[in-house]
């Protein structure tokens, strides 16, 4: 027991288990409308532009390439939801090019020179070296989404299930989409240095998933996803504290028993 | 489905879980008794940044009641892009002195250190004879005995009752070194090579070699038909009859490169690994010398 208090006299593990407690309800928030919206692919693209973000910091000597990477993705977010509306029959292809082309160009950058190893760490993250400040930029933009979610989760709503009928209601469609759109680019990006590019859409996905599989109304389906998400981002933080592995891997391997056994249950 | 039944579910679901966590937690902790401990015995508590800081201050600390260790070792190549584990961590923010080779070889700590302002660094390089850009300079001898001298005072100032203990440690050390020194001297110089690490620059250095082209090969990098055609080009043009090369990530290059040219290839260890011997790195040193001895002796 005495090990398990000792873990909060270290000022990284409290600012980790803080941004958990931020990050958790955050990714389950809009992982339910990511979910809803059948928007996985979309959001796994928009973190492999991170690579393209960083890359364009890079060029532009930005010493901060948080800031590009977030400019980036927000315009890569914003000029995919508008490409994908024109062509609404093939979406995925539409979307997997443009990942494709985003992680090409960042590729070609960054490893010019041999020096990609440098940037290794956008794959894995590492959320033991979060700061102060870049937890109040979380609680920024989970108050940003707590706002709009509670404005827009039903026009949302309206527009996964029948757009159509969700314009004759006066619902300013693309408007709405193309804010969402950018408020997760920007959730994404600001997660991709502690969660890492290659699990950061697991964890907006799963927790949002197994919610999906044993609930019957909006309300199940997003109080199910914020303590799923919780539990998974609490419960992986202090494994791998304990026996000594990369976080981000510990969560998602929690969330993804927790999306199994709810898909047995509902089977079952 | 039933909603009362589902919420039982979800208990027990999330229950077993934790109670799967708190078993991996309770196990592991078991098995780490010892380590926490330390650090709380009011002795000074000294960290290293790598391998070769490490038997440094093993040796310069032979004798004083202190507490020694080393970060983990990145299992890969070099540690410019090393991640810190939660073990390290841990260490750093227990430690009263961190010493580190410098010359931006622990980038990657800055954004640690500067959360610990009390934490005192040691930085082994200073006034050191070092190339620009390069900071694997405990490659050269002479480059590493300053970096002995370096921490032996610092650790001396900010030690001052075992200050005498430390010095004189460093200079028992620092004679075991320079007989390396003269080791060295055996070996032909002078000779035309090309390198496949950035580490072995200053071993050109200290053997007056001309360095014809400089590879940086590790784990992440993709070698490109360009360079290699360039490579076995320099050979030919400058008649090169030497490459030193890393076993773990220039041997591919190497062979192909050989098939070209019949070039000599040496494999040399970068000492950036090892067993956590006082002698570790006078050893490792001493087999390098022997390969390149052995390499240049035709000559």
């Amino acid at each position: 027991m005495n090990s398990f208090i000792s873990l909060f006299s270290y000022d990284f593990m409290i600012n980790a288990l803080i941004a958990v407690l931020i990050i958790g309800p955050l990714f389950a928030l809009l992982g339910t409308m990511i979910v809803m919206k059948k928007m996985a692919f979309f959001s796994d693209a928009l973190g492999h532009s991170a690579f393209t973000g960083v890359a364009v910091g890079v060029i532009l000597g930005i010493v901060n390439t948080e800031i590009s990477m977030i400019g980036f993705a927000v315009i890569f977010a914003i000029l995919l939801n508008h490409i994908k509306k024109r062509n609404m029959e093939n979406v995925d292809t539409i979307i997997s090019v443009f990942a494709s082309v985003a992680t090409a160009l960042g590729l070609c950058v960054l490893s010019f020179g041999g020096n990609f190893s440098e940037y290794s760490s956008l794959l894995v993250g590492d959320i033991l070296s979060i700061s102060k400040m870049e937890i109040l930029y979380l609680i920024i933009i989970f108050v940003v989404t707590i706002v709009f979610m509670c404005l827009a989760i039903n026009k949302l709503n309206a527009i996964s299930i029948n757009q159509t009928v969700a314009r004759s209601h006066r619902i300013k469609v693309q408007l709405i989409e193309d804010i969402f759109a950018v408020i997760i680019a920007i959730t994404v990006m600001l997660s991709i240095r502690w969660v890492g590019l290659l699990l950061v859409n697991a964890l907006l996905i799963l927790p949002a998933a197994s919610s999906r599989n044993i609930s019957e109304n909006m309300r199940e389906y997003v109080i199910y996803s914020v303590v799923f998400s919780l539990f998974s981002g609490l419960l992986g933080l202090f494994i791998s504290y304990f026996i000594n592995i990369a976080t981000g891997p510990v969560i998602v391997i929690v969330a993804a028993i927790i999306y199994f056994a709810t898909y047995l249950y509902s089977k079952g | 489905m039933n909603k009362s039944k589902k919420l039982l579910f979800v208990i027990i679901m999330l229950l077993v879980l934790t109670v799967i966590g708190i078993a991996i937690i309770a196990v592991s902790i078991s098995m780490s008794k010892d380590e926490s401990a330390e650090g709380k015995d009011g002795k000074l508590t000294v960290v290293t940044s790598f391998y070769p800081m490490y038997i440094a201050a093993l040796n310069i600390t032979e004798g004083a009641d202190i507490n020694l260790n080393n970060l983990s070792e990145p299992q890969t190549g070099c540690l410019h892009d090393y991640q810190l584990t939660t073990e390290d961590v841990k260490l750093l923010s227990k430690a009263d002195v961190f010493i580190i080779n410098g010359g931006g070889m622990e980038e990657f700590l800055d954004d640690v250190v500067s959360n610990y302002p009390k934490l005192k660094v040691v930085d082994s390089s200073k006034g050191v004879d070092a190339l620009e850009d390069n900071a694997h300079m405990w490659m050269s001898v002479p480059c590493y005995i300053k970096q002995v001298e370096n921490i032996a005072t610092e650790l001396g100032k900010l030690d001052p009752a075992n200050a005498d203990k430390y010095n004189a440690n460093a200079q028992t050390y620092i004679s075991k070194l320079n007989e390396l020194k003269s080791m060295e001297n055996e070996v032909n110089k002078g000779s035309n090579v090309v390198l496949f690490s950035e580490a072995y620059e200053y071993v050109a250095k200290d053997y007056e070699m001309e360095v014809k082209s400089v590879l940086d090969l590790d784990e992440e990098k993709d070698i490109s038909a360009k360079e290699v055609a360039e490579t076995v080009d320099v050979i030919k043009k400058d008649n090169v009859p030497l490459i030193i090369a890393e076993k773990q990530y220039g041997e591919k290059m190497a062979d192909i490169v050989k098939g070209e040219t019949g070039v000599n290839v040496v494999y040399l260890d970068t000492i950036i690994r090892g067993d956590y011997n006082k002698d570790s790195y006078i050893n490792a040193m001493r087999s390098n010398i022997e390969l390149l001895k052995g390499a240049l002796s035709w000559k």
